[in-house]
């Protein structure tokens, strides 16, 4: 592949530096968050996820570097392989905390369903470059995304994971809904899913009803399963508006704080730094978010607009989901924070997203004579 | 490149652009709602929930004072601190709970477990707060509970110190007890200086000086791990440990008098005829005050309350009982003040005395013959005494008693005392609604009858009696100092009043006292030592009526609870008093075989002491007892852990 001079001349910069920016911020939060912890083997999680990071770096390079184009084009390659691999931990997997998440290679552990957020993008958007409808999708016409949006959700519902499984229908409504539905497709969309709610109810197991009824009344369990977002409640208010300051926060360092590396990760942040240090990173998420949408805007095609928005809309969701479910607006499900949450695999692939938006980005000019 | 060109005509960004910019607005409110919210929970409720979050992690642990300690005369230790253990479990830090309290079987009751469950299956309580398992394991039981502790997770072990009385039964009624504090006591608490759960005295020094003893609690801010494991203290206040109360018991006498009067039931006192203090003190049968400290059983309760020898009462200042033959020098006493007889002043006795149609017998059957007053103390003629107590009236009898002391509370900082009763007209006809009859005074002289007398009463008077006329107040808290020393109240005898009685008929009765002791025919013959320094006098009181014509009816084939108490109270040397003992022993008999020889051991062993520690030089022990007290209460928890 030739490489153009003009992909150095239009480097996203700005991308980057919000990146890592949001990134070393992370990193800082996560020392504070396992400062306290004893390390039965290996080493602390922030060194781990420096090589995360490193990793995810390199491989933004990579997803930067192929012309987006082709990558859409292979994009049903790509979506097999990640259904293949979310298979095989259905058959294999490694069970943790109750749930099938985990593919174990040579020691790395690699959760498949994070893979499937972005190569749902890339498969949508594959379907939707090559059958555009001008007045928008009738259901006849949504069926085979529909259906490449369910066969992961199955398999990811079975492990269980409802939280990355709704993240998946919510990445596949957003970019259908960009693209555009006809108004009765619309209407359908909406009825269907206010009738869908008690259906649900019936479907999900035990501990997830919990959860929700717990959303709805933290203080009606709180040893119990409302424990999480009493402690969390807590650690965000007790930070006030300057914070307790750098691993100063009682209840993080006291491990009050449940899953205070992963799907707390925020809160560690609001208590040690306060509403300033809050609002600090949220900007940095609008920031990044906005130049995503940017980066959409900007982009010379369909595809690139798709896929940049995907990855927008990935990274605001979960933001938006995982600080609600720290606030206590929005019940708890397990989905990290972007760039914050430890894990390695949200991090790869995060940052194989972001390499994606530098991709559009970057070629934003290529077709221009 | 036509194709391309093709394609990108075909690309209208237009529709995504006017969405895109919907959502764009999309993304501000949801990033205002976020915002927003962060601001409700940081800046609205930070301060409620900062204060919630300290609440997590920061504990006040009241850290209980160490009770003061009771030391005799000499600084010996009478009631010490020592640790005791309970078993606690945070069930939330134990994971298993079940499983923690299958293993914890052996070590704790079925009924606490119970309670337990109860207890930490609350809803409402609060979280990683340790519940009480198992209260006063003993330490073999702790030992196996320390040993697996890694299998315990959650189990907590709290040491709490409790009372330990080093003479057990023989102290028990003037040190008293301890136990957690009655609801009723917190009501009249008016000054909230107890709380619930505070260990408080019950009866004896313990309770009389209790707001000494107790010490302050201090406290101990500490701050907690999610497990409610103690990872800092954050600030403490030490707390201040109770005063030292030093009495003027002697440990050494108190054992002789407790060792001296064996199996039987009554009291012992030994006082300082020279300011009133009291150094010795026995009420039997007793208890064992170790019992109370972690709360007594139901069993030993019941056993204590349905003993019908009344262990829990102490005879010596509560029990009240007509003071028989000792009262005969009050009657004479009061004849000789008022000019009614002189020493010189005769009866005859015949063995009977004739009052209307009644007729009072002498304790001899034979009478005395034409006796003296000296005489008649001696051998304890009760004729003679009839003839004096007629002469001299009732009303006569009843102002001497109370000038005596006798019918009113002797003032003795001490729970529990009872005032006896002086007998008048006034008082019969206001209580008995009857007019006084003459018989009844002829029974008074005697001291039988309606008066009674408490034996605190009685050796005080014949304390006065000893050192020439004074009513000292009988005490014996001697002084309160600091743990370290310092002191902080001391008490002084205090002369309440003087008998009525002038120094020479006082002379004249210790002179008689004297010669019931140690001339022929004396009644309290049985102290009769070589120095011949003792004065006594003997008393047996009747219990009920007996008919006064059948004579003296053999005493062991009376039904025990007829006997009559036998009474003996001396003091000694006749000049110069050291000591004063007073025994009274229920239905004992009479009191010149099983009181006397009981005083006898008392001031033998007294006088003994004395001569030993002449010999040594009694500052020296003193300097000692000291040092090691500081010692023992610096070591508390090492120490006392080896002690067993």
């Amino acid at each position: 592949m030739k490489v153009d001079r003009r992909l150095f001349v239009n480097f996203d910069w700005v991308l980057l530096i919000l990146v890592l920016l949001i990134s070393c911020i992370g990193l800082l939060n996560l020392y504070s968050a396992g400062h306290n912890l004893t390390y039965i083997s290996g080493k602390p999680l922030y060194i781990k996820q420096v090589y995360w990071i490193l990793i995810g770096l390199l491989l933004m390079v990579v997803s930067a570097s192929i012309d987006y184009h082709f990558i859409v084009r292979h994009g049903y390659v790509i979506y097999v392989i990640s259904l293949l691999l979310l298979f095989w931990i259905f058959v294999h997997g490694n069970i943790a905390h109750g749930s099938q998440r985990w593919l174990i290679l040579n020691g790395f552990s690699f959760q498949p369903s994070e893979l499937m957020k972005l190569t749902i993008i890339i498969a949508l958007t594959k379907y939707i470059t090559e059958n555009k409808i001008d007045d928008g999708y009738h259901i006849r016409s949504l069926i085979v995304p529909f259906v490449i949006v369910c066969v992961p959700c199955l398999l990811i519902l079975e492990q269980p994971d409802l939280g990355t499984a709704l993240f998946l229908f919510i990445l596949f409504f957003s970019i259908i809904l960009f693209t555009g539905v006809s108004r009765k497709t619309f209407i359908l969309f909406a009825t269907s899913s206010v009738l869908m709610i008690p259906l649900c109810w019936f479907l999900i197991k035990n501990y997830q009803r919990e959860r929700i009824l717990t959303f709805l009344n933290p203080e009606r369990d709180p040893l119990g399963s409302g424990y999480h977002i009493i402690q969390s409640i807590i650690a965000v208010g007790s930070g006030g508006i300057w914070g307790k300051g750098f691993l100063q926060g009682t209840q993080t360092q006291l491990k009050f704080l449940p899953e205070q590396q992963t799907d707390f990760v925020f809160s560690v942040l609001a208590e040690e730094w306060g509403f300033s240090g809050a609002v600090i990173l949220m900007f940095l998420f609008l920031a990044l978010i906005l130049w995503g949408f940017k980066i959409a805007r900007n982009s010379k095609d369909m595809s690139g607009t798709l896929i940049s928005f995907g990855v927008t809309m990935f990274v605001f969701w979960g933001v938006f989901i995982n600080m609600g479910m720290v606030l206590g607006i929005l019940p708890v499900v397990g989905i990290p924070l972007p760039f914050l949450s430890y894990g390695g695999s949200s991090m790869v692939i995060l940052m194989t997203g972001i390499g994606l938006l530098m991709n559009v980005s970057m070629r934003r000019f290529m077709l221009q004579p | 490149m036509r194709e391309r060109n093709n394609k990108l005509t075909q690309y209208d960004p237009g529709e995504f652009r006017r969405k895109l910019g919907a959502l764009t607005w999309l993304v501000f409110f949801a990033f205002a709602l976020l915002a927003f919210r962060m601001w409700y929970l940081q800046v609205v409720k930070g301060e409620t929930l900062s204060q919630r979050s300290k609440n997590n992690r920061i504990r006040l642990q009241e850290i209980k004072p160490l009770r003061g300690l009771i030391l005799d005369a000499r600084g010996k230790i009478l009631v010490d601190n020592q640790p005791s253990f309970d078993i606690s479990i945070i069930p939330e830090a134990a994971k298993d709970v079940e499983s923690i309290i299958k293993k914890l079987a052996y070590v704790c009751d079925e009924s606490n477990v119970k309670f337990f469950r109860d207890f930490s299956s609350l809803k409402d309580r609060k979280p990683f707060v340790p519940v009480k398992l198992q209260r006063n394991i003993s330490r073999d039981k702790l030992a196996v509970v320390e040993t697996n502790s890694l299998d315990l997770p959650g189990v907590v072990i709290d040491i709490i110190p409790v009372r330990k009385y080093i003479y057990g039964e023989m102290m028990s009624h003037i040190l008293g007890y301890v136990g957690e504090i009655s609801d009723i006591e917190i009501s009249r608490d008016l000054y909230g200086q107890y709380r619930s759960g505070d260990i408080t005295g019950k009866l004896g020094v313990e309770k009389q000086m209790d707001k000494y003893l107790k010490g302050e609690s201090g406290g101990e801010q500490i701050e907690v791990n999610v497990n409610g494991r103690k990872l800092d203290v954050l600030g403490r206040v030490e707390p201040v440990s109770g005063y030292k109360v030093m009495l003027t018991i002697d440990a050494e006498l108190q054992k002789i008098c407790w060792e001296a009067f064996q199996k039987k039931a009554g009291a012992i006192i030994v006082m300082n005829p020279r300011d009133g203090s009291i150094l010795a003190m026995v009420s039997k049968p007793s208890f064992d005050p170790n019992l109370f400290n972690r709360g007594i059983s139901n069993e030993n309760w019941e056993k204590l309350l349905n003993n019908s020898l009344c262990p829990m009462q102490n005879k010596a200042i509560s029990g009240q009982y007509p003071p028989g033959s000792t009262y005969k020098s009050v009657v004479a006493a009061a004849a000789l003040e008022e000019g009614l007889i002189t020493p010189d002043t005769k009866f005859y006795c015949d063995g009977t005395y004739r009052l209307g149609n009644r007729t009072y017998r002498c304790w001899k059957k034979h009478g005395h013959g034409e006796i003296s007053l000296h005489r008649a103390i001696v051998e304890s003629c009760d004729v003679y005494f009839y003839n004096v107590g007629k002469l001299a009236g009732v009303d006569k009898l009843a102002e001497y008693s109370k000038g005596f002391g006798f019918g009113k509370n002797t003032g003795i900082q001490f729970p529990g005392e009872k005032g006896g009763l002086v007998p008048s007209k006034e008082w019969k006809l206001d209580k008995r609604k009857e007019p006084w009859q003459m018989g009844e005074t002829i029974s008074l002289s005697i001291g039988q009858g309606f008066v009674l007398l408490t034996p605190l009463q009685l050796i005080r008077a014949y304390c006065a009696l000893a050192n020439g006329g004074s009513l000292y107040k009988p005490w014996l808290i001697q002084k309160i100092t600091t743990e370290k020393g310092q002191l902080i109240k001391e008490f002084f005898p205090e002369v309440q009043s003087f008998i009525p009685v002038s120094k020479r008929n006082i002379e004249i009765l210790n002179n008689a006292l004297w010669g019931a002791v140690n001339e022929p025919h004396g009644t309290g013959g049985a102290l009769r030592r070589k120095e011949r320094d003792v004065c006594g006098k003997t008393g047996t009181a009747q219990v009920v009526g007996m008919p006064q014509d059948e004579g003296n009816p053999d005493m062991k084939k009376v039904s025990y609870k007829y006997r009559d108490h036998a009474l003996f109270v001396c003091f000694a040397p006749y000049k110069d008093p050291d000591v004063a003992v007073i025994v009274v022993v229920e239905h004992g008999g009479h009191g010149g075989s099983a009181a006397a020889p009981i005083a006898r051991k008392i001031i033998d062993g007294f006088f003994e002491l004395q001569d030993k520690r002449n010999g040594s030089q009694s500052c020296e022990a003193k300097g000692k007892t000291h040092i090691s007290h500081n010692v023992a209460t610096e070591k508390f928890g090492l120490e006392s852990l080896e002690r067993r």
